[in-house]
């Protein structure tokens, strides 16, 4: 393991200073989660929209018996000596340049998947956390359950002889979304800080980010990236695949969505190939009940939504996300082994603040998350160029004789929230 | 007639917990030639307020010789002018026949207990939903679209913590309905005492009740024979309809149909006046206030304090979420004493899981008719 750098020298009972950059929906959880440790300290609770202080605020004060401070810009965070760690829960386009600023002030970071907006954007921030020595851990938690690596040990064991063919399902049923027309920005969002580094873009709440190219890389590759990343580490965590090529585009929710609602992508890694099915229509699969998860009983795998399977030459394998477990199939679809799980959030923040101690590299180093995200981004790119083909050159991190797909690899920022081409 | 026995109602102190006032309560059990014993209910309804437009909606419950627990005796089973919606002051009786059916006993009336809470009435017809239904923080802040509720009743404030002690007092003894962070003397307090008696902390019994989850709120209305208003009525108990009498007779225009607060168009801290409960202390509450405390900034309906002090939930479900069907966070809306003036408006929400506890949360009851509306 690298050792990386710190500020300061903790002591085993020291509290980490934490600042949360964005409490929506992902960000409230993980403000809960780190305020009820006794070795976390939240100090920040940052939004663009002071409408979601108050629950904020309130969480941690319940936590730790003492408000945060709040404001809506995340620099006021950067600018405070004395906080150790910045939490980056915001929007896709908001990752990489958020976790760069903080790496350049000296924090560690914990920042969502997926990783970055886009694959150059995705390096940079692997280069400001190692030429910063900085802990950046990505919110890839399934990553860090201990089933993972017994499920792992039993393919590198030889239970399914040699793998050919990895598939990985993120099969969903999302809504139509109904049209929303401009509006006036409403008080108490800073609507220029949230499109950040983003086009300003007309203010139109009815506007999904989660379903546009200038603010994400869609909801099938936010949700998706963990079963690849998980998928990646069974497979000794190949840093990049030869070639991708995608099928499907927006062909059910049409309702001025950009990013496809059907996304099959193929991966070939030599003669591996790891396949992506991706869905956002399909009502039948079902993410594992919360009644399985965190259980000994196996989840329903024909209906599972975010399964992952490994069929190799001898066997195969259900791997599920969820706390779900694991079985291996022999050539009589008899189960030869199975393995239970449970969730790793706590262990993933366990590792997070273990490291921000340690100086070590954590379980979701911002370089997997980067090779994990990556594949997001090239099914994306291969689907806006028309679904073709493209072969990927792993030295320059872009794609063999494709300028026009090229052009996707990274994006034109507005000022003054530009990713510095040196970091 | 024969009179076969009485027993005199057990006050609810109304004082301290926001009930109307209600005296002279007598229980009876009558014999009568055709159906059976009947029971009478006798009262004096001390709301010289009770009208059309601002009823009390009453609720009786009972506890029989030999049985240990207190009961419901729901409007549907009883005829007379003494539950439900009441519109003037006055002595009352309702009747429940069949006791028998219910597994009561015949021979001796029961204790009673009849509460009244103040309800606004908010008249069927069209008004301007500016908020997506279920959006959630996607509201459609100034999006124009109309809908129309059939008339229903709210309750005026939002149910305060001694209303609530005196619910957990007759059905929580197993600690159904409270937990521990109720005893937080600044957001709720709630003490449980030595043999599981409830109390108000002093001067706490006005304030809103908090740390409820979508649950006990649920629970407590169904004590009341009430339940949690939509985001709908909640927008529409605030903004108020086209017409604030209603579709039917079109008499009062609304002189601000699209109103952002329920007071009109300036912000509650606008011009250096506090028009309701938000963040900080410059409006006098740090923290929550006894509910009505801004009662001259009500909705055109006289509800208090549907912005700021505690937020409230809803029946409603946030449709937009893309972990909806796993997850079943429920909305909120209005803004509390923590939240910032421009988030104590009409079409802010937010939403949380219904299992989840806030000490900025609380809730307030409608009724509609005796049917829940389809589909919820």
């Amino acid at each position: 393991m690298a050792m990386v750098a710190s500020q300061r020298v903790w002591g085993a009972n020291d509290r980490v200073v934490f600042g949360f950059m964005g409490v929506g929906g992902r960000g409230s959880y993980l403000l809960q989660a780190f305020a009820k440790r006794s070795d976390v300290e939240v100090a920040y609770v940052c939004d663009v929209d002071t409408r979601r202080f108050a629950n904020a605020r309130e969480a941690v004060e319940e936590a730790q018996g003492r408000a945060p401070k709040t404001t809506q810009d995340f620099r006021r965070i950067l600018e405070d000596k004395s906080v150790d760690v910045l939490v980056n829960a915001t929007p896709d386009h908001w990752h990489a340049l958020g976790t760069i600023l903080a790496c350049q002030a000296g924090k560690d970071v914990y920042v969502e998947k997926p990783l970055a907006h886009n694959p150059w954007e995705g390096r940079q921030m692997v280069a400001a956390a190692r030429k910063y020595q900085r802990v950046v851990q990505v919110g890839t938690q399934s990553r860090s359950a201990s089933y993972l690596r017994e499920a792992a040990e039993a393919i590198r064991a030889g239970k399914l002889g040699e793998v050919q063919l990895v598939r990985v399902f993120n099969m969903m049923e999302h809504p139509r979304r109904k049209p929303g027309t401009t509006q006036p920005v409403p008080a108490g969002l800073d609507y220029g800080l949230w499109c950040g580094p983003a086009p300003l873009m007309p203010y139109d709440p009815g506007r999904r980010w989660l379903d546009q190219w200038e603010f994400s890389c869609g909801a099938i590759a936010g949700d998706a990236v963990h079963q690849l990343d998980l998928a990646r580490y069974l497979i000794g965590d190949m840093p990049y695949p030869d070639t991708v090529v995608q099928a499907g585009g927006v062909n059910v929710l049409k309702d001025g969505r950009e990013i496809p609602d059907t996304q099959i992508a193929t991966f070939e890694y030599g003669k591996l190939t790891l396949v992506l099915d991706g869905a956002l229509w399909a009502p039948y699969m079902k993410k594992t009940p919360m009644a399985v998860r965190d259980t000994d009983e196996m989840p329903n795998w024909p209906f599972n939504a975010t399964r992952i399977e490994v069929l190799g030459t001898r066997g195969m394998m259900y791997y599920g996300r969820h706390g779900d477990g694991w079985q291996v199939f022999g050539p009589d679809a008899e189960s030869a082994h199975t393995g239970v799980g449970r969730q790793s959030d706590a262990e993933h923040q366990d590792n997070f603040i273990a490291c921000v101690k340690s100086r070590k590299q954590p379980t979701s180093d911002v370089e997997q998350g980067h090779y994990s995200t990556l594949l997001c981004h090239l099914a994306n790119i291969s689907y806006r160029v028309g679904n073709r083909k493209l072969a990927w050159d792993a030295k320059t991190e872009s794609f063999r004789d494709a300028p026009d797909a090229n052009a996707y690899l990274r994006r034109t920022y507005r000022a003054p929230w530009i990713v510095p081409e040196t970091v | 007639m024969a009179w076969m026995g009485a027993a005199l109602f057990l006050a609810v102190a109304a004082a301290q917990a926001q009930w109307l006032a209600v005296t002279n309560a007598q229980a009876r059990i009558a014999s009568v030639e055709m159906g059976g014993p009947v029971l009478a209910l006798d009262y004096e309804l001390q709301d010289v307020e009770a009208s059309a437009d601002g009823p009390a909606w009453v609720f009786i419950t009972a506890r029989w010789p030999g049985r240990p627990d207190w009961e419901a005796l729901p409007a549907a089973w009883l005829r007379g002018n003494g539950h439900g919606l009441i519109t003037s002051p006055g002595k009352k009786r309702s009747y429940a026949w069949g006791l028998s059916e219910h597994g009561w006993p015949e021979k001796a009336p029961p204790e009673i207990r009849i509460r009244a809470l103040r309800m606004r009435r908010i008249p069927g017809g069209v008004f301007d939903q500016l908020s997506l239904p279920g959006g959630g923080r996607d509201a459609a802040y100034g999006e124009v679209g109309q809908a129309r509720l059939s008339t229903f009743w709210m309750s005026r404030h939002e149910i305060t913590v001694g209303q609530y002690v005196d619910y957990l007092n007759e059905v929580g003894g197993s600690g159904a309905g409270w937990n521990p962070s109720m005893t937080n003397a600044i957001r709720c307090g709630i003490e449980r005492g030595a043999g599981g008696a409830y109390a108000a902390m002093p001067g706490r019994a006005n304030h809103p009740v908090t740390y409820v989850s979508w649950y006990d709120a649920q629970a407590f209305l169904a004590w009341c024979g009430l339940r949690l208003p939509t985001e709908a009525e909640w927008e529409k108990a605030l903004r108020g309809g086209h017409f604030l009498d209603g579709d039917d007779t079109r008499r009062q225009a609304n002189p601000m149909p699209k109103r952002p607060f329920p007071w009109g168009i300036e912000p509650p801290n606008e011009g250096g006046v506090h028009r309701c409960n938000y963040e900080g202390d410059a409006d006098g509450f740090a923290q929550t206030a006894s509910v009505g405390s801004f009662a001259k900034f009500d909705s055109p309906y006289g509800i208090s304090d549907l912005v700021g002090n505690v937020a409230e939930w809803t029946l409603d479900w946030y449709t937009t979420s893309y972990h909806a069907q796993l997850d079943g966070f429920r909305m909120i809306r209005g803004g509390s004493c923590l939240d910032p003036a421009e988030a104590c408006d009409a079409v802010s929400g937010s939403t949380r899981l219904p299992i989840k506890e806030s000490g900025i949360t609380g809730f307030r009851g409608v009724w509609a008719g005796p049917q829940p509306p389809n589909g919820r």
